[in-house]
């Protein structure tokens, strides 16, 4: 029956494409490293792959500005891409679903054992810097009323008003258990504001306290001063690179090369960096550049 | 940089979103019929499931495409990776159009070749085999058209949840404020759409019974 | 054949009738009676007319002869065996069955919507080959010219035809008919009218025919039985039809005698 004779030519046509696609584009010798939807993930990723560039002269693509986590963590298990920068208390929490610690080194060591086992990632030595929750004050108001540490918190005006974004008014390890383990109490409650508004209200003096980053590029561009969790109350969001392992078997040079960058970049140097992209607006591959020559990395 | 040198150079990337693209539509289009077409026999053999079926899938089809990626994330095996999540859910979209062009299209036959065919002893089988799925086979394939269509598009947004495809680019672009990048998702999209729609409306044309 | 509704017409014993009704009564779902009581039988190489206006019953009387329908309560034997032990399937192959808008598979040429039946029964290619060449040249269609030929490029005459060459593709012993000729132009009718008492004569089959159109009767039938309102007024021969006395019947006879009239006048 010629209508079926057709149907068949129509079939056996996407069998063969069916049978192209699962073999999957040729991924050659490429590395391509991910980042998430912000300037400092997108910095980071940067220089890993500048450096992985340089070192291995293995071609790079950059897949950048991934929305969040979850994406990265997707794009990881289906091979898309070989790495990315994490948070390690990002990856306790949101991937691996486990509570949340404030030690360091049992977070890393915990997340490292985790990943290695259920996804076959290796999660590299931290980058040198702890990209966690600020609480940060004007530089004036902590000179005079001597605060350095969140301990300080009864040096607060009781008239002090508070400026959060929504997330850490919501979030478990947010400002509920701040309030808790440092016993604060302001006049009003906390205002919500937008996360790019935060600092700008803080400096125009609508608000005296607001919780940013660790990494927020104006911290070193402006009179700011953090005050120090001395209770270690934030759990450590250490930036680690993570790799999958199979790429590493694949290009075992890829290892050598990231772990060189470990511990090479303090929180000072982050939110330099960040300043210089997010405030002076400067080409994030010439900041990324600039560093790694400064390191002597290149 | 023009388009067309961005295009170039990219051009390999374009290249493994585009097949990441396929294989999620391909996947979702291959189960989508294969559930979706004995569905739509079955409402004809048993009228009194067309309610429910075509309801049921029109309820699927209704709930705005994000939303459904996002219900199936908590699903144990589905949530845990985002392509096979996204395929479940374009599979869900797709079967709607497919199920209600089969059920239209076996209906559809003339009701005197059926009695003619059951008179002379056609089992149920051989009927729908030998008479009812030819007559009908352009209509259904009008059906699975409609159906990989809008799965193209509807695939764009797999990419918010992880499941890569064309639509990344999209949403990189829209982060990074690039045009070009978000170019470099949706023309490559748009293009599948289509040339599905067009290799398919000949296929379609091909297999029109003749009155 | 036995009228034992009006209980007039004698016949010699004959060998056992091929297909029989008995009581036969068929009701919808919601209750509506469309068969009641329904008897007679009908021999071998006989021709049944099925006489009626439209609703009278003779369709569902048809349908349940191939098991189509399936009676409510009364039994259809077919070959001296109730068409509930017989397997459906199998009863409508052994069953030749031409329906008024004939439904010829569209996407089927003239050979494959013939050679349906011997295809299903797995007849040997060769064997159904020539069978299709000689049922097409019986029903008076070249096959040189016909077989290949799809059933949208027929006129209306020569798609009935091809139906009647379905029908007896498998050479079964009954041949069912609903309103055979009724999408015919009158012209075209009077000739595959002809045709088909041609191979009637030829054939020797047992043959049921439905139809509301009296001429046809008498012309087709050997025996005619009139239908009204779902009962069997009474089974006839061509002679006995033209004096019998009941009603129903009665109005078909004076209705025939003046269609003559009226065809006598115009000449």
């Amino acid at each position: 029956m010629n209508r079926w004779r057709v149907v068949r030519w129509a079939g056996g046509a996407l069998c063969c494409v069916a049978f192209v696609i699962s073999c999957g584009a040729p991924r050659g010798d490429r590395i391509v490293v991910g980042s998430k939807n912000f300037s400092e993930q997108a910095l980071l990723g940067e220089i890993l792959a500048q450096h992985l560039e340089a070192r291995t002269h293995l071609p790079v693509t950059r897949r950048f500005y991934l929305a969040g986590s979850y994406i990265c963590q997707q794009a990881m298990l289906a091979g898309r891409i070989d790495t990315y920068v994490e948070y390690t208390g990002t990856a306790l929490t949101a991937i691996l679903h486990d509570p949340i610690e404030s030690d360091a080194a049992a977070v890393f060591g915990r997340v490292q054992s985790e990943y290695r086992k259920k996804f076959g990632f290796e999660v590299m030595p931290s980058l040198g810097f702890n990209n966690t929750f600020a609480i940060v004050v004007r530089g004036e108001d902590a000179r005079r009323l001597g605060l350095e540490k969140l301990s300080d918190a009864p040096r607060f005006p009781a008239e002090w008003r508070a400026g959060f974004g929504f997330e850490f008014m919501e979030r478990p390890d947010g400002y509920a258990g701040l309030a808790r383990t440092y016993d604060l109490h302001f006049g009003a409650p906390p205002r919500i504001l937008d996360l790019g508004l935060l600092y700008r209200a803080l400096l125009e003096k609508q608000v005296d306290l607001v919780a940013g980053n660790s990494t927020d590029g104006l911290l070193a561009a402006r009179d700011l001063q953090i005050l120090a969790d001395d209770k270690h109350y934030f759990p450590p969001y250490e930036a680690v690179p993570v790799v999958r392992r199979d790429t590493l078997e694949r290009h075992p040079e890829v290892r050598a090369a990231i772990a060189e960058l470990g511990g090479k970049i303090s929180d000072a140097e982050m939110q330099k960096m960040n300043y210089a992209v997010d405030g002076q607006r400067r080409d994030i591959a010439d900041v990324a550049r600039e560093f790694l020559h400064a390191k002597g990395l290149k | 940089m023009s388009l067309l040198e961005f295009f170039l150079k990219q051009r390999q990337e374009i290249l493994q979103s585009s097949i990441e693209h396929v294989w999620l539509v391909g996947m979702a289009m291959l189960l989508a019929v294969a559930i979706g077409v004995p569905l739509g026999v079955l409402v004809t053999r048993r009228p009194w499931l067309s309610r429910p079926i075509l309801g049921g899938a029109n309820v699927a089809e209704t709930i705005p495409s994000l939303a459904l990626f996002g219900f199936l994330l908590p699903v144990p095996w589905l949530g845990g990776r985002a392509d096979r999540m996204a395929i479940a859910a374009l599979t869900l979209y797709a079967l709607l159009p497919i199920i209600r062009n089969t059920s239209a299209g076996i209906s559809g036959v003339d009701r005197a070749v059926r009695e003619a065919a059951r008179g002379m002893g056609m089992t149920d089988w051989q009927i729908l085999y030998r008479v009812e799925l030819p007559l009908s086979l352009s209509t259904v394939l009008a059906g699975v058209r409609v159906a990989t269509v809008l799965t193209i598009g509807i695939a764009t947004i797999a990419a918010a949840v992880g499941a890569g495809g064309l639509g990344e680019f999209i949403f990189r672009g829209l982060a990074m404020v690039n045009n070009q990048l978000i170019l470099a998702g949706a023309i490559p999209a748009a293009l599948m759409a289509l040339m599905a729609d067009f290799l398919l409306s000949v296929l379609e044309r091909r297999l029109r019974p003749v009155r | 054949m036995n009228a034992e509704a009006n209980g007039t017409s004698t016949r010699d014993a004959s060998p056992e009738p091929l297909i029989e009704f008995r009581r036969v009564n068929y009701a919808l779902d919601s209750g509506q009676r469309l068969l009641h009581d329904v008897n007679f039988s009908v021999a071998r190489g006989e021709t049944l007319v099925l006489l009626g206006r439209s609703g009278a019953g003779k369709t569902t009387a048809l349908k349940l002869i191939n098991r189509l329908l399936e009676p409510t309560a009364g039994e259809v034997l077919v070959e001296g065996r109730s068409t509930m032990e017989w397997n459906p399937i199998e009863l409508r192959r052994h069953i030749g069955y031409v329906i008024q808008e004939i439904g010829l598979f569209p996407h089927f040429t003239v050979e494959k919507n013939v050679a349906l039946v011997p295809h299903l029964e797995k007849w040997p290619e060769d064997r159904v080959g020539a069978r299709v060449r000689e049922l097409l040249t019986m029903v008076g269609l070249e096959p040189g010219k016909f077989a290949g030929r799809y059933p949208h490029e027929l006129s209306g005459g020569q798609r009935q035809r091809v139906g009647v060459a379905r029908a007896l593709a498998a050479d079964p012993a009954i041949l069912l008919m609903d309103e055979p000729f009724g999408a015919l132009d009158p012209l075209t009718r009077g000739e595959v009218l002809t045709e088909f008492q041609d191979l009637q004569d030829r054939l020797q089959k047992t043959v049921v025919v439905v139809t509301h159109h009296v001429g046809e009767a008498l012309a087709l039938g050997t025996h005619i039985g009139v239908m009204d309102g779902g009962k069997l007024e009474g089974i006839y021969s061509r002679e006995e039809f033209l004096r019998a006395s009941g009603p129903v019947t009665s109005a078909y006879v004076a209705l025939l005698r003046m269609q003559e009239r009226a065809e006598e006048e115009d000449l």
